[in-house]
């Protein structure tokens, strides 16, 4: 093989690269890559529904805290025409606790009582966004929710738990999510209660159309 | 006026297409997921350890697909060929330890971790990856890049 023809080769196979590279990251950002779907007791609504909304949010903002509410009176508007799947994005560099309450909320799920104990974490933020110590509140919660403890802070340490919550983090991370409370709604990106809304308006003719 | 392609030309083009496509496509799912996720499938497997292997996720997607766009373009076909050969030799040894050594590898990370086969199943179908790849390197030159571009 002559240089000139290697080089011409080497030529293609650098754009082939370039082109191929820009594609992926270009994707990334439309959120074009595949859907991890999450735990059971963090999604609400049926898979048919033609309003898909991926929630990536952390219960120390106070904006997510009102998107929180938002978002149960869209599901109690639009009932079975709505899937939420709920992801932490847990801003660990300003909200200490957040992780910590990720994996909390994940374990009173695992007894059922996900909606609940977020609902009680999103409500009293303030109180432990920015305690020093563990946050007595994750256990208060726990006990007025009837939670098994002993069990919950176990799960909350187990490294499946925590990975968890980490692999939500990441993913947002490569959709490029860098505030609170972003929503994928059909695909769509929407951050802040105020875009969530906007997006919110055209719900009625999504579902006409989807019947 | 050129002559029609026989039969051996149109297979090795179809191997290279194929091999070549499996791992654009295996590269593209996972460079888009996140780089932890696949982590913990190479992690299952008990080789190297964390660090290594959020690396080697964060790596191999792009190397994966690079390499299948080379193979199915037929842009250095020979080497293109043989590097994936060697990829997935070495996919098949991780994949033979975890067998021999019955780990529970639940999610053997090929197509990244939304969907998963037994190790079993992508041990015999890496073979059959493998077996293709003597076509793909031997055959259908005619129709890569390689033969199209010229000298001068």
């Amino acid at each position: 093989m002559s240089n000139v023809k290697t080089a011409r080769l080497a030529a293609l196979a650098g754009v082939l690269i370039f082109v191929s590279t820009t594609a992926v990251l270009v994707a990334r950002q439309f959120n074009l890559g595949p859907d991890r779907p999450a735990p059971g007791f963090r999604t609400f609504g049926p898979d048919t529904a033609a309003i898909q909304i991926y929630e990536y949010t952390d219960f120390a903002c106070p904006a997510c805290r009102h998107a929180a509410l938002a978002m149960d009176d869209i599901i109690k508007i639009y009932g079975a025409g709505v899937k939420l799947s709920f992801k932490h994005y847990p801003l660990e560099s300003i909200h200490p606790w957040s992780a910590s309450a990720a994996a909390h909320a994940d374990c009173a799920g695992e007894q059922g009582k996900f909606k609940e104990y977020a609902a009680a974490l999103f409500e009293t933020q303030e109180a432990w966004a920015r305690a020093e110590e563990k946050p007595a509140q994750f256990e208060a919660y726990a006990k007025i929710l009837n939670l098994n403890w002993v069990k919950m802070q176990a799960c909350a340490k187990d490294p499946a738990t925590l990975r968890r919550v980490k692999l939500d983090m990441a993913e947002g991370g490569i959709k490029g999510v860098n505030a609170t409370p972003t929503f994928f709604i059909n695909g769509k990106r929407a951050v802040g209660g105020a875009q969530l809304l906007e997006q919110a308006r055209k719900f009625e003719a999504i579902l006409r159309n989807s019947r | 006026m050129k002559e029609k392609p026989d039969l051996k030309e149109l297979f090795g083009l179809l191997a290279r297409l194929a091999v070549g496509g499996v791992f654009i496509y295996s590269g593209a799912i996972k460079a888009l997921s996140p780089a932890e996720e696949f982590a913990y499938a190479i992690e299952t497997y008990k080789v190297v350890g964390a660090g290594t292997a959020l690396w080697a996720a964060y790596t191999v997607p792009w190397i994966e697909l690079y390499a299948g766009l080379l193979l199915a373009a037929g842009i250095f076909t020979r080497f293109s060929g043989l590097f994936v050969a060697a990829m997935l030799s070495f996919f098949e040894l991780l994949l033979a330890q975890a067998w021999l050594r019955s780990l529970p590898v639940t999610s053997c990370g090929c197509f990244g971790a939304g969907s998963s086969n037994s190790i079993t199943y992508e041990f015999f179908q890496n073979l059959v990856f493998l077996a293709l790849l003597w076509p793909a390197i031997r055959l259908g030159h005619r129709f890569s890049a390689d033969a199209a571009v010229g000298d001068k």
